[in-house]
């Protein structure tokens, strides 16, 4: 009784806040956010507060940047500050009178554009640059991001620590180029006179309240950007990347183009407020762009939460307002009670100039104790009740659905050939010629003794390991040279022996990355959103709740829940569900019943001849006989890297060498 | 001076900041081999030592480079002022690995390499905010001498500082190579989890590769002292870099790839320097990083791959 009045009220606030739309609710707080930010100036109509606020604008912008390469693709990138030097230099360059160089016919159209004017000097006329600031902010977003690839495309093979320390490498020596460049950029002494932005005739000059403004539209852009890039197939993809690496080349993402994506774009935010930031002080020098600026916005994201783009902005707005306000604030505070208790060193206390140590202290402390910062960008989902965690379990597969059949499907001949297959690791023979057909619609199994080559096999078939010699032929095409992503393209799908799902993305994200190479949309397409976009995305979403649909009750209500928190034999579903998202003609599934218990052992089997049945060719490595000979049209042995046996599952089963091979001599002579 | 005279005096100093490269890098070494985490601390672990060692030298009543030692007083002062400095170094790095990176173990992803940011951000600052943003002067008990071999001068601090940073990459072989722990040690960097049900206590081991690299460090800091008289909360940054560049021309994870890494970017340094520009020099050694990683991502010796399976 007593719990149920203590229920009351909480029931009761739910349900009213409950009752307003998601949107709406996302609606409404946007507007009111909106609303803050343009009123800011005419509440607070100090110049000192207002400048504070454009210069936190320039960090949130900085960190929505930075969250894109370390949140959402998960390259930490330690130099980040290099592109926003980069943004800011080229617009000081491009606006002021550092940079001279002698006139010369070149320069005709370039002052035909009003880029450049034509000055008489005393030993010849010189070139003075006037390139407007809207000019250059995207012009120094498409610079900062060519920089981005350019430091990226060598680096963004290697594991992501060597990443952290090259890119820590790059954001040392941008600094030490514009140190060493006196000629472009006045050196360490650093560039004067940049000119303010001018709007419609209005000098910006050096009051804060423009800056303001522009600072907010270009936070607002940045926001909508991150926002809409997040949640579609090119976010899904960077946080696959990010989630595991191999996993997501498996699924068709291309890993390279994709990081190099999120390294370009998160350049561009940089370079793009470095243009504003340097606008707005009207001044670089080399210092402004140090390693300490990069260890700022990396500990702003990381204090928000990293992957959240309301957290990341949170964070930078935070620290930056601590920073200008507060701890002046406090600091008076300290030296008032210094006073009044009489302890000297309370009144000389400057908590400002120790910020970069408390910087320091709160990165470690987020680290320890909260990882997921202040406004995690994973959601809690609440759990099943009782009835929901009730499954049905159901024998004999599922009826067909649209989501598996695909249009060109072939009934007879080879869909898979390997031919005189080896593979090697150093001298270790993994695989010797190996000869390998699946015919389309069949299901092969593959059987051996652990460490016979079986899961060698599939990571050599999809690309995952390189070819010593041989040939694989997939629908009569060579595909031995085939990058991971491009096999997935053909028509292969697998899963993994030791399960590699997206465990910190929700079922659905994991099943829709499987779409990745099926579906269209690029980063354009994401930000505009044009109505193909949307219907490819809808109808994406509906394939995946579809193929979650085949295993009954058991993903499906889970399709909110994260991957990681999933049971075993929940797992195993959801990765052949991801596989199959992809629209396979060919499914690897490496051990797909492993530690499922009896009942669900069938269940799945059933599945699978399900999915056999609707058109799909099965290659699959099962230590249970029984499965094999269930689903099994043919059986291939491996032992030691070899093919010792094939054939139907009866006859394979009593062959003497397969039988030593599992078993050991004395067994196959007994 | 002849060009060949420079250059081979320009040989002589890459040597001296080659031991003391190689010294530093034996720590992301050691570290990286068991943990395969780029111990960002370490950098700033080498900074906060190069003030240990400069307090110990106070202590004893040196300032400056006014008091000059020699005979039994000399070595006796730098056995202390070593002594000190590396197990003063040596209990720091322990202390990061303790209260930063043991809660971590385990976590996925980038969370320790970015705690080991903080710690050294936290070390950098502490520094900065107690002892100030200026250089200090080094006290430097070691008389000047100097030797003249053709063009060549070589001087005692030079001999002194190759000296021990020989004895203590010996010393650091015979731990690896002889004893129990250092075999522990050997066999958790090529598989923790084999060494772990072997009976290997892994933790043991963690701390002890800290430890070792951190007592390495503040070795090299007190050289970093000793040779070029001063001593800057800056110097980590630099000097740190390097070192990692050397660990890994050397090949991350190889002991020897450290030693004989450090001794080339120590060369590469004095001598790019001289045959190009100074102001260049990080130019430089940054290239030689980024080429190593991206052609020859073992290194020399390395076993331990940087590229992504």
């Amino acid at each position: 009784m007593r719990s149920t009045l203590a229920a009351l009220p909480r029931v009761w606030t739910t349900s009213l806040f409950a009752r307003v739309p998601a949107r709406t609710r996302t609606r409404v707080g946007t507007l009111v956010i909106a609303a803050a930010a343009l009123l800011f100036p005419l509440i607070n109509s100090n110049d000192a507060d207002i400048d504070a606020a454009a210069n936190a604008l320039a960090f949130a912008a900085l960190a929505l940047g930075l969250n894109i390469v370390v949140g959402f693709a998960g390259l930490l990138d330690l130099g980040y500050a290099a592109f926003f030097a980069i943004g800011a230099y080229a617009y000081g360059v491009a606006s002021s009178w550092q940079w001279h160089p002698e006139w010369s016919s070149f320069w005709e159209p370039f002052r035909w554009l009003d880029l450049v004017a034509r000055y008489h000097q005393g030993g010849g006329d010189v070139v003075h640059f006037q390139v407007s600031f809207w000019l250059m902010l995207p012009l120094a977003a498409a610079i900062a991001a060519f920089f981005g690839v350019l430091f990226g495309a060598p680096t963004l093979r290697l594991k992501g620590d060597y990443l952290a320390i090259v890119t820590l490498g790059f954001g040392e020596i941008v600094p030490i180029v514009a140190r060493n460049t006196p000629t472009i950029t006045n050196g360490a002494m650093g560039l004067n006179g940049v000119a303010a932005p001018q709007f419609f005739g209005y000098d910006f000059g050096v009051d804060a309240t423009p800056y303001y403004y522009v600072g907010v539209a270009l936070v607002a852009v940045l926001i909508l950007t991150s926002l809409r890039l997040k949640d579609s197939r090119v976010g899904r993809a960077w946080m696959a990347i990010r989630e595991d690496e191999i996993a997501a080349a498996a699924m068709g993402v291309d890993r390279v183009r994709f990081k190099l994506l999120a390294f370009a774009i998160g350049a561009a935010f940089a370079g793009a407020t470095g243009t504003f930031y340097v606008a707005k002080l009207q001044t670089a020098t080399p210092e402004m762009f140090m390693f300490p600026v990069s260890v700022m916005v990396l500990v702003m994201i990381v204090f928000g939460g990293i992957g959240s783009v309301w957290g990341v902005v949170v964070g930078a707005l935070v620290l930056q307002i601590l920073q200008s306000w507060f701890l002046e604030d406090l600091s008076q505070w300290l030296h008032a009670l210094g006073r009044f208790a009489g302890i000297d060193w309370l009144q000389h206390i400057e908590l400002a100039s120790s910020i970069e140590l408390i910087f320091g202290v709160i990165l470690v402390l987020m680290m320890l104790y909260r990882r997921e910062g202040l406004i995690p960008a994973t959601r809690h989902v609440r759990a099943l009740s009782v009835d929901e965690q009730n499954v049905q379990v159901a024998r004999g597969g599922f009826d067909p659905v649209r989501a598996i059949t695909s249009s060109d499907r072939r009934t007879d001949g080879p869909l898979l050939e390997v031919a005189d297959l080896n593979v090697r690791f150093g001298g270790l023979v993994a695989l010797r010629a190996v000869e390998l057909v699946v015919p389309v619609q069949k299901v092969v199994a593959v059987i051996g003794p652990n460490g016979s080559g079986k899961s060698t096999l599939f990571n050599t078939i999809t690309g995952l390991l390189p070819v010593h010699t041989g040939d694989i032929r997939f629908a009569g095409e060579e595909i031995g040279r085939l990058r991971p992503h491009e096999v997935l393209y053909q028509g292969i799908a697998r899963t993994f022996q030791n399960i590699r799902l997206f465990p910190d993305l929700t079922v659905l994200e994991n099943v829709m990355i499987g779409m990745h190479a099926r579906l269209a949309t690029g980063p354009v397409g994401a930000l505009l959103r044009l109505p193909a976009n949307r219907r490819e995305e809808e109808a994406a979403r509906e394939r995946a709740c579809e193929i979650l649909s085949l295993f009954g009750n058991r993903l499906l209500p889970r399709a909110d829940h994260l991957a990681g928190s999933l049971s075993y034999a929940n797992r195993r579903r959801t990765e052949i569900a991801r596989a199959l998202a992809s629209q396979p003609k060919l499914l690897l599934l490496d051990e797909p019943t492993a530690g499922m218990n009896p009942a669900e052992t069938l269940e799945l089997a059933d599945q699978i001849q399900s999915l056999n049945h609707y058109g799909l060719t099965v290659l699959l490595i099962e230590h249970k006989l029984d499965v094999v000979a269930m689903l099994a049209d043919k059986v291939i042995v491996l032992d030691h890297g070899e093919k010792i046996a094939e054939g139907p599952p009866e006859t394979v089963r009593r062959d003497e060498e397969v039988i030593r091979a599992y078993l050991g001599r004395s067994a196959a002579l007994a | 001076m002849s060009d060949y005279g420079v250059l081979l005096q320009q040989v002589v100093n890459g040597l001296s900041l080659g031991a003391m490269y190689a010294l530093l890098a034996l720590g992301f070494t050691l570290v990286y081999g068991i943990l395969e985490l780029i111990n960002f601390a370490h950098f700033n672990v080498f900074m906060v030592s190069s003030f240990v060692g400069m307090w110990a030298l106070e202590l004893l009543g040196i300032s400056g480079q006014s008091r000059v030692l020699t005979g039994f007083a000399l070595a006796g002062t730098l056995l202390f002022a070593f002594g000190v400095t590396m197990v003063a170094a040596g209990v720091l790095g322990v202390a990061v690995e303790r209260l930063s990176l043991r809660p971590l173990r385990g976590v996925r992803g980038t969370a320790a390499m970015i705690t080991t940011i903080g710690v050294s951000y936290i070390l950098f600052n502490a520094i900065l905010l107690t002892v100030g943003a200026g250089s200090e002067n080094y006290p430097n008990p070691l008389p000047v001498v100097r030797w003249q071999f053709g063009e060549v001068t070589l001087e005692l601090k030079e001999l002194l500082i190759w000296g021990i940073a020989v004895a203590l990459m010996l010393a650091l072989h015979f731990f690896v190579s002889r004893t129990r722990l250092g075999k522990a040690m050997r066999a958790t960097a090529q598989d923790a989890e084999a060494a772990r049900m072997m009976g290997v206590d892994v933790d043991r081991v963690i701390v002890t590769a800290f430890f070792l690299g951190s007592a390495l460090a503040g070795a090299a800091a007190l050289i970093f002292g000793l040779y070029y008289n001063y001593t800057s909360f800056i110097i980590g940054y630099t000097a740190g870099l390097r070192a990692f560049t050397a660990a890994v021309l050397g090949g991350i994870g190889s002991i020897p790839g450290a030693m004989i890494g450090g001794v080339l970017i120590g060369l590469i340094e004095t001598l790019g320097g001289h045959l190009i520009a100074v102001r260049w020099t990080d130019v430089i050694i940054f290239s030689i990083l980024v080429l190593v990683l991206v052609f020859a991502p073992t290194g020399l010796f390395g076993r331990a791959t940087p590229t992504k399976s």
